[in-house]
């Protein structure tokens, strides 16, 4: 198998998966496994081939020389392992939760043709490539994602797609300008090309090819279409969007930031404690967005719009941690992209067995689902224990060597906004834990029952890896010091189960030892005491009141109701809003210009005609 | 590794029966300042044999697993807390990681009261997390000052770097950062003003509502742990710690006392009073001695 060739297949098969899964509606789900299996299995051999597998093809159109090239580098690998696997997981979860589904065979359709494109875009050397499998992969999640049930799809991809139109035209202009003046989109050329700029003529075009890279990140001010995207999206799709359609927004930023070393084009420009300007402001909108997406998921009563906020303030970490830019920095945005890919799937994936059960995503409509999916809450409880960043999981890991990051250099204001979000993720995770999976069981889910065993093995498989990422960051290490070395940057100092930070090291063996010795101490304490009497939910203490419904006596709407008081001004005067006054004002302007020059009139038309013939003679005549 | 675990097995009992300890004295105190005798100090003692011989009931396995996890996240954290000079375990940078391994054991005691199914418990729980965000930002920046200041990121090292007398210690260096972390440790040991989680007189002491016998016993035994640490972190970062133990214990007591008193004045603030209270002066206060220190 050539780079090449793992990019092609998906793409053309996806129309044969369509057609025999339009016959059998289980055939989609298990072509799907067998390719993004066989994927997988490829890329695990592509492993350490670094620069040898490399393809480019010539064409020529119009007299221009196209190359598209295809590159086999460590940070392209890991992205691609972690779309292949993802999508390997995600297909074993759709075997049973599309069954009953409409649009089953164009639902595994896209998603063939979304492994495709994302190997395309991450494996491409150049821009046209990159371009060219963007688009792919925008218009394929955008179908994706309008097949969603709920009434607010259409509008939400409507959104998703406008935004990453405005992206692709900025990058399609930027593409032409670089190619003009250079005759070669090959990425190291133009690297070349955008540090012997003028520093303020490379910022524009680096802005210009950042935008549809910050949208897909969901970046602020770019955020607005995440929420919506996420939370109307078919269920099963919303753990890959989350978890790995973000990521590719901060892979395109890295090429900036890294393989485009913006550090040495911005080197002379404004700096603000050793970090050019660029950077800096780039960071602060990752602050923004952990602040921002914190808030708004503390008030969401919807399970997946509250987790899509929480996608958003997490992803502020990863790039406020690679616009930081220093190997602490660097290693921290990429573990926790690995390990937000990781928790996040999990999170939406539990989220989707439960709406699977109980077809609904109002957390007040459900409760005490406990007793009835332990697998599933079990997954749940070990993904928000990673998310919230409490050790010994891998979530942690990650954020501790972004703080590492960011005291080196004294980023305070950073800072705040870092912590502002950890904390702030204790409580929005605690939300649906406390009101889906504990509290009153509601009458009409009395005889809900686990999950299927098919969905419950990707849950087992994500919970060990976040287990194991938590004791052993040194797997990560150990590639991330690869993609260091293959981008000229640091590396931080690691073993299988340390990392060295910039003031003390980490030590997961120890922490994991104590952690469980003190377990061990209580629960050995506990066994100890006398044996307890098993008593029912509704059994507790009422203050005299007699409850016999279980419904009423369910705390869950408007769980944070003191703490959404303190932002209902501040949620009021959303961007979303902001954007959508902007949006009516077009539409205005637009009814302004059809009421004052079409009148139906074809004999109008015809003078409009003449006037701008005029027009262009007499600018003809002064040029 | 038998010693090690005799040694683990020691400290956590004696961390215990030294919260219960402090319990009692402020039991003692609070009485006093309002004019009653008050209970005997060994009474926490007490409380806590009988509620272990007393039957309990449970409200299904996350009850039980939650108040493990409470009691066992908090001796972890115990360990990574120098006293007096002495970490069983030794490892760099455990600043950050302190505050975070308390988490587990708040998240542990979370999920036990609300799997009780009890809505008072929920309302106490989502309080408590609510008020976390507000005395966790301003306490963190004040410790993030402390990590840049002294190039250290573990306990031990800026317990170390303020050797050498009262001139040395982080009260005098670090003065208003010291007056805004005394005022969320108030908040993090839930203290008046800021025990709107917990308000007796309104949700029935919210999170241990349905707690009784063993299970009561076990939060019990939490809180004095935790009380422990949070005064230990206190006395290590600003007091300059201490090679002697009776020299450290002292110390702690002091904050606690410290505490207590000024716990037993004040009336309750409601919760978003108290998150807008924090995030208003000591977070400015916070932010304005890590600029004086950083820049």
């Amino acid at each position: 198998m050539s780079l090449s060739q793992i990019i092609i297949i998906p793409i053309i098969l996806s129309i044969i998966t369509y057609l025999i899964t339009k016959k059998f509606k289980k055939a989609g789900s298990i072509i799907n496994i067998i390719l993004s299996g066989y994927i997988l299995y490829t890329l695990i051999n592509f492993y350490g081939q670094w620069d040898i597998l490399n393809q480019s093809l010539n064409i020529n159109i119009l007299g221009g020389n196209f190359e598209f090239i295809l590159n086999n580098s460590p940070l392209a690998w890991l992205l691609a392992i972690m779309t292949a696997s993802s999508i390997f997981l995600i297909s074993i979860f759709t075997v049973h939760s599309q069954q009953e589904e409409k649009n089953t065979a164009s639902f595994h359709m896209f998603f063939s043709i979304l492994l495709g494109s994302i190997l395309g875009v991450v494996f491409a050397g150049d821009l046209m490539t990159l371009f060219i499998f963007w688009e792919v992969m925008t218009y394929s999640s955008f179908f994706l994602i309008s097949a969603g049930k709920k009434e607010g799809a259409k509008k939400a991809s409507y959104r998703y797609l406008i935004l990453s139109a405005l992206g692709a035209y900025l990058m399609l202009t930027s593409i032409f300008i670089i190619y003009t003046q250079t005759n070669s989109l090959e990425f190291t050329q133009v690297a070349e090309y955008l540090g012997n700029l003028p520093t303020l003529n490379s910022i524009i075009l680096i802005i210009m090819m950042g935008v549809p890279f910050l949208i897909k990140a969901g970046v602020f001010p770019f955020h607005v279409w995440v929420n919506g995207a996420h939370s109307n999206a078919p269920k099963e799709f919303s753990p890959f969007l989350s978890g790995l359609m973000l990521k590719i927004g901060t892979y395109g930023l890295m090429l900036l930031l890294y393989l485009v070393p913006l550090y040495n084009i911005l080197g002379e420009s404004i700096k603000f404690r050793g970090l050019p300007l660029f950077n800096y402001i780039l960071a602060i909108f990752g602050g923004i967005t952990i602040i921002t997406g914190t808030i708004f998921a503390i008030r969401q009563e919807d399970v997946k719009r509250l987790v899509a906020f929480s996608s958003i303030s997490q992803m502020g970490y990863i790039v406020m941690a690679l616009a930081i830019s220093t190997p602490l920095g660097f290693t921290g945005g990429l573990l926790h992209l690995m390990n937000h890919m990781i928790f996040k799937t999990t999170i939406f994936l539990t989220m989707a067995a439960v709406i699977y059960r109980t077809h609904t995503t109002k957390m007040y409509e459900m409760g005490g689902l406990i007793f009835r999916m332990p697998v599933t809450f079990a997954a749940y409880l070990t993904a928000i224990i990673a998310l919230a960043g409490i050790p010994p999981t891998n979530g942690f890991i990650s954020k501790w060597v972004i703080y590492q990051a960011l005291i080196q250099k004294g980023y305070i204001f950073l800072s705040v906004a870092a912590f502002f979000g950890s904390i702030g993720s204790f409580m929005y995770v605690f939300k649906p834990l406390s009101t889906v999976f504990l509290g009153q069981l509601k009458p009409e889910h009395q005889n809900i029952k686990e999950v299927p065993f098919l969905m419950q093995i990707p849950m087992y498989i994500m919970m060990a890896l976040m287990v194991l990422f938590g004791v052993l960051p040194g797997i990560q290490m150990n590639i991330i010091n690869q993609i260091g070395e293959s981008l000229n940057i640091e590396t931080v100092q690691s073993t299988l189960y340390t990392i060295t930070g910039a003031y003390g090291a980490w030590n997961s063996l120890v922490i994991f030892n104590v952690f469980i010795g003190g377990f061990v101490l209580a629960l050995v304490i506990f066994l100890l005491a006398k044996k307890s009497k098993l008593v029912g939910l509704m059994d507790t203490y009422t203050a005299g009141e007699y409850m016999d419904d279980p419904e009423s006596y369910h705390y869950a709407y408007k769980y944070y109701r003191p703490f959404d008081r303190v932002f209902d001004a501040f949620a009021a005067n959303s961007l979303t809003k902001a954007y959508d006054i902007m949006a009516g004002n077009v539409v205005k302007l637009g009814r302004i210009f059809k009421g004052s020059f079409v009148t139906g009139n074809g004999q109008t038309y015809a003078f409009y005609m003449i006037l701008l013939m005029i027009v262009l003679a007499f600018a003809g005549w002064i040029v | 590794m038998i010693l090690t675990t005799i040694q683990f097995i020691l400290i956590s009992f004696a961390a215990m029966a030294l919260g219960l300890l402090f319990i009692g004295i402020a039991k003692k105190t609070v009485a006093r300042t309002q004019k009653r005798i008050g209970p005997p100090v060994y009474q926490p003692y007490i409380h806590v044999l009988k509620l272990f011989g007393k039957e309990a009931i449970t409200h299904g396995f996350i009850f039980d697993f939650g108040a493990i996890m409470a009691f066992g996240g908090m001796i972890a954290t115990l360990f990574f807390v120098p006293i007096a000079g002495i970490q069983l375990y030794s490892m760099s940078g455990t600043l950050l990681l302190v505050i975070y391994l308390m988490a587990i054991a708040y998240l542990g005691m979370a999920m036990a009261t609300v799997g009780s199914g009890n809505p008072l418990a929920s309302v106490g729980i989502s309080r408590a997390l609510t008020q976390m965000l507000g005395y966790e930002m301003p306490f963190i920046v004040v410790l993030l000052t402390l990590i840049y200041r002294s190039s250290n990121s573990s306990i031990l090292g800026i317990v170390q770097a303020q050797q050498g007398g009262l001139l040395n210690w982080n009260l005098i260096n670090v003065p208003i950062g010291t007056v805004v972390a005394f005022v969320a440790l108030l908040g993090l040991m839930g203290k008046k003003p800021f025990d709107a989680p917990i308000a007796p007189s309104e949700i029935a002491s919210g999170p241990v509502v349905e707690h009784g016998g063993k299970y009561l016993a076990l939060l019990m035994l939490q809180h004095a742990v935790a009380i422990v640490v949070e005064t230990a972190l206190f006395v290590d970062l600003f007091l300059g710690g201490a090679t002697n133990i009776f020299i450290f214990i002292f110390k702690m007591l002091i904050v606690w006392l410290l505490a207590t008193l000024i716990g037993s004045i004040f009336p309750r603030f409601k919760v978003e009073q108290g998150v807008l209270f924090y995030w208003k002066w000591p977070l400015l206060a916070a932010l304005f001695q890590a600029v004086i220190i950083i820049f």
